[in-house]
């Protein structure tokens, strides 16, 4: 009798999970991830008026709620597509859209990278530092969601997108305010992150050159560098993206091969044991999130750090702050050409078909989520959700291992493989919704 | 986060979105107002005490801020049921915060199992059993999310020793003696019932059709900026009463009419007085308010 | 009694005899001296009440707006359902009618017919406030206890008075016949009918 079971808690996440880790001579052989509590918002959907959503569903999650209103909002147009009425969105909504949208991911990525990975993996190599690395996640995170606010009315918990477009109407004052916060943005990301100019660094394209990056970046990178950690928590090398926009491509890639993608092919399953369900594409489990994202879209650096360290933590980490240059980049471009001649909402707010079925897709801080919705005379019947953290945090199939558990398997301590599982950016609220 | 007499604070989650937790991380004086506390645990800032030691119930606690709705059996954490959790931190805490309208009267989550998900004093506007423990207590805070001022007004007020005064379901008048309509910046079109023709348009008011509760809502979320910047209304979305006992109501995005008459009133206005002022400002057609304030494409 | 108080009834007192004449004679036909002529007043003290004949013109509206109003609020206030409320509000605009047929002739003859006298000071629904704050009150309670459908206002407001203000006109015409409370009953049935839930 070599197995043992060991129980562990793990917080600091959004939300909670236990963890059961079952080793095997003194390594990880199996994980059995729980999540908390199911909320039944797919439920409590079932009978409002198809627009609730927009309000509803942002309650799924605390942290990437502007995320759910966007998908939500797809959800809508789609079906109102398919009805037959054409939603042509003014590209001033779009943008405002992208915009608010990137705001949240960069606020997402700054807050996990500050209030868990770096002081986690401090911890774990026993190199805790008295830095108060909570005020510089504060920081960031409350000028990007105050330029995000001047769109979206707030953060969290905004429903300034409605079917045709965006509730708001902005000034030049509005953007002039909006450009300042994101540029205070890039000049922390400079200055605190990553020591060195912006767009010195987006020109990094190989792993030989990251040694140029300097701040608590550089020394997250080089940290793991000398715990000998770039190699470890790989998983099955596969990834997928729904979500389309300027800098995220749909797609998946297997090995390096990227291909198209076709949201009719997600399955979501019941596991046993837990209330968050199983995605697979065509029955295979693949990664989503900013590695994907990176995977998908070819981005160099993600593309030079796959080949030496494949999908391993390291990689994983990396793609996602590296996310952080990317959309600042993104927000900045969006709002120089943001053409506020344009109309807000296209459609009028009493023109609704009173049957139809959608889907939206959209690319949330941790991969893609997708909201599918039925409506008859105007009231939901069946409601959707399926979230990014489904994809990775699933237990797996008959055939393999999910994605995460895969990329502890093999470790011989739960601190490791707890680690490697906050790489993932994990979201409790999302998975069981 | 030490400090050996200052007040130590727990933030307990129940059934959450985590909405709670990151508007107050949003503060943009978050570590000064926490310098007053000793910060015993939290969801995502790092704390001398884990989930664990709470769970083992060994946490001190003074002030107790709760995130999310309750229900009495059928949610554990750890192997505990996080009810019982709470009401043992209840217990010891001199001061409890029910931040959210979750905690407060038990909001949206309540929809999925009505019967047993509450708040943790009030079920709707009905007190629950646990009530009249710990009313002396407590301090409603509602808001889907709660804002993060609100909450750094209780914490600052608790840190000063001083005495908040708070309506009949417990919330403070400061934050609650306002509607959510004060200071809106539509208001000019409210006064003279000028509804906007559209979404996405900073012309006129949405209390007519767009289904805003802004009127008779309570909160002070025009008076006092979400992200110091903004508000729905400001932004042409329409106030969905997030703050209310009753919260979320149906159709949000229209309001209730009867033969064009709006449902439901300014707070403590007399239907009769609302519509015989809305016949006499309908009667003028004011040129400024039918005409946008700017155009981009002129 | 106070001076206040002999103020008012004086102020009401030209208003009545104002609203006479109008209605018999016309508005234009009709001056200050004729009625203060009627009410033994010198036509300086009829001036002290009202600075012009226009202003006068527009208080009657509001006198004649009021009354009727009060009488719909009494209805709105009584505890019936929505199908009673529509019978006596019916008998009310007959009662009026035939009781004092000036101020329904005046709404009719004056107020509509004399538009420009009212265009400052009475625009849109500024003097008739009084009467059709009642009949919203009475529709917003119908609706919301589902006993009327929900419709727009005006649509349900135009086939109620238009009604009413048809079948008065007849009356005065002489052309009905039988006398109008012969028509209550179903007139009152077909208004709830098209108008019912």
């Amino acid at each position: 009798m070599n197995k043992v079971t060991i129980k562990q808690l793990i917080e600091k996440i959004e939300g909670e999970a236990e963890l059961d880790f079952t080793f095997n001579k003194g390594k990880i052989e199996d994980v059995n991830i729980n999540f908390g509590f199911y909320r039944g918002i797919e439920e409590i959907l079932r009978g409002k008026d198809a627009r609730d959503a927009l309000v509803i569903t942002p309650r799924v999650c605390g942290i990437c709620n502007h995320a759910h209103l966007l998908t939500a909002v797809r959800a809508i147009e789609n079906g109102y597509e398919n009805a037959g009425l054409r939603v042509n969105l003014s590209s001033k909504a779009n943008d405002i859209r992208e915009f608010t949208l990137a705001c949240e991911l960069i606020q997402n990525h700054v807050k996990w990278f500050y209030l868990t990975i770096i002081p986690q993996f401090e911890k774990y190599v026993g190199k805790q530092s008295n830095e108060n690395y909570a005020i510089k996640a504060t920081y960031l995170s409350s000028i990007i969601t105050k330029a995000l606010a001047i769109f979206a009315g707030q953060w969290p918990h905004s429903s300034y997108a409605v079917p045709g477009g965006v509730t708001c109407d902005p000034t030049h004052l509005d953007v002039m305010q909006a450009e300042s916060l994101v540029y205070e943005c890039i000049k922390f990301f400079e200055d605190v992150m990553i020591g060195g100019s912006m767009d010195t660094y987006l020109t990094i394209d190989s792993v030989t050159s990251l040694n140029q990056i300097e701040g608590d970046f550089g020394n997250l990178l080089h940290l793991i560098s000398v715990n000998d950690m770039v190699k470890a928590g790989k998983t099955h090398g596969r990834f997928i993206v729904f979500g389309d926009c300027s800098i995220f491509k749909p797609g998946k890639s297997i090995i390096t091969t990227v291909s198209n993608v076709d949201t009719s092919y997600v399955e979501e399953e019941i596991q046993p044991g837990t209330m968050a369900k199983a995605v697979t594409y065509k029955q295979k489990l693949y990664e989503v999130g900013p590695l994907a994202r990176g995977m998908v879209a070819k981005t160099p650096i993600v593309k030079s750090l796959h080949k030496s360290y494949k999908d391993s933590m390291f990689t994983r980490i990396f793609a996602r702050v590296h996310e952080v240059a990317l959309l600042l980049e993104y927000s900045k471009n969006l709002l120089q050409n943001l053409k506020l001649d344009e109309p807000s909402c296209v459609l009028d707010k009493n023109v609704r078909p009173d049957e139809f079925e959608g889907t939206g897709v959209v690319e949330a801080a941790r991969g893609s989520l997708i909201h599918k919705t039925r409506v008859k005379d105007r009231i939901i019947t069946n409601y959707d959700i399926i979230t990014p953290t489904q994809w990775n945090l699933s237990h797996g199939t008959k055939e393999e291992q999910g994605i995460a558990v895969q990329a502890m398997i093999g470790t011989s301590s739960i601190e490791e493989a707890t680690f490697i599982f906050r790489t993932f950016d994990v979201c409790s609220v999302c998975t069981t919704q | 986060m030490t400090g050996q007499n200052k007040p130590k604070l727990l933030w307990l989650q129940s059934i959450t979105c985590n909405g709670n937790t990151h508007s107050f991380l949003n503060h943009p004086d978050l570590f000064s107002i926490l310098s007053h506390f000793e910060l015993v645990h939290h969801p995502a800032l790092d704390t001398d005490y884990s989930m664990e030691d709470i769970i083992a119930g060994v946490v001190p606690c003074d002030v107790l801020i709760l995130e999310g709705s309750f229900r009495e059996v059928g949610f554990v954490k750890g192997g505990v049921e996080v009810s019982s959790l709470i009401e043992l931190y209840a217990e010891k805490a001199k001061h409890i915060i029910s931040a959210g309208t979750c905690a407060t009267f038990g909001g949206i989550f309540k929809q999925k199992d009505p019967k047993s998900i509450s708040g943790f004093c009030f079920d709707g506007e009905e007190k629950t059993k646990r009530y009249q423990i710990y009313a002396s207590k407590l301090i409603s805070l509602p808001g889907c999310p709660i804002h993060p001022k609100w909450l750094s007004y209780v914490l600052l007020m608790i840190a000063g020793k001083k005495d908040i005064p708070r309506d009949n379901l417990h919330r403070p008048v400061e934050l609650y003696g306002y509607t959510v309509h004060t200071g809106c910046t539509r208001n000019e079109y409210f006064e003279w019932k000028i509804d906007t023709k559209n979404f996405g348009l900073k012309e006129g008011c949405l209390f007519y059709e767009q289904g805003c509760q802004g009127p008779y809502t309570r909160g002070s979320c025009n008076k006092i900026l979400w992200n110091d910047t903004s508000s729905k209304t400001r932004v042409g979305t329409p106030c969905f009463g997030c703050t209310e006992p009753n919260y979320p109501g149906e159709s949000l995005f229209s309001t209730k009419t009867n033969m064009g008459i709006p449902d439901k009133m300014p707070l403590g206005i007399p239907k009769r007085a609302y519509l015989t002022l809305t016949g006499v400002t309908k009667s003028f057609h004011i040129k400024r308010f039918s005409e946008r304030i700017m155009e981009y494409d002129k | 009694m106070k001076i206040e108080d002999k103020k008012a009834l004086k102020r009401e007192s030209i208003i009545q005899t104002a609203l006479q004449l109008f209605s018999i004679n016309g508005f234009h036909k009709t001056t200050i001296p004729d009625i203060a002529g009627k009410l033994h007043m010198s036509v300086g003290n009829v001036y002290n009440y009202f600075s012009s004949k226009d202003i006068l013109a527009q208080a009657i509206i509001k006198y004649t707006s009021e009354a009727l109003g009060e009488k719909i609020r009494e209805v709105n206030m009584m505890d019936i359902s929505a199908k009673e409320k529509i019978h006596k509000i019916v008998e009310v605009y007959f009662t009026m009618a035939k009781e004092k047929p000036e101020m329904i002739d005046y709404f009719l003859r004056v107020y509509l017919s004399n538009r420009e006298v009212f265009s400052d000071g009475c625009e849109g629904m500024v003097c008739v406030s009084g009467f059709i704050t009642e009949i919203m009150i009475f529709f917003d309670s119908a609706v919301s206890s589902k006993e009327l459908r929900d419709q727009d206002f005006f649509s349900a407001f135009g086939l109620f008075m238009g009604y009413l203000g048809g079948m008065v006109f007849l009356n005065g015409e002489n052309v009905l016949p039988n006398d109008i409370d012969y028509y209550i009953d179903d007139i009152s049935n077909n208004i709830y009918n098209a108008l019912k839930a």
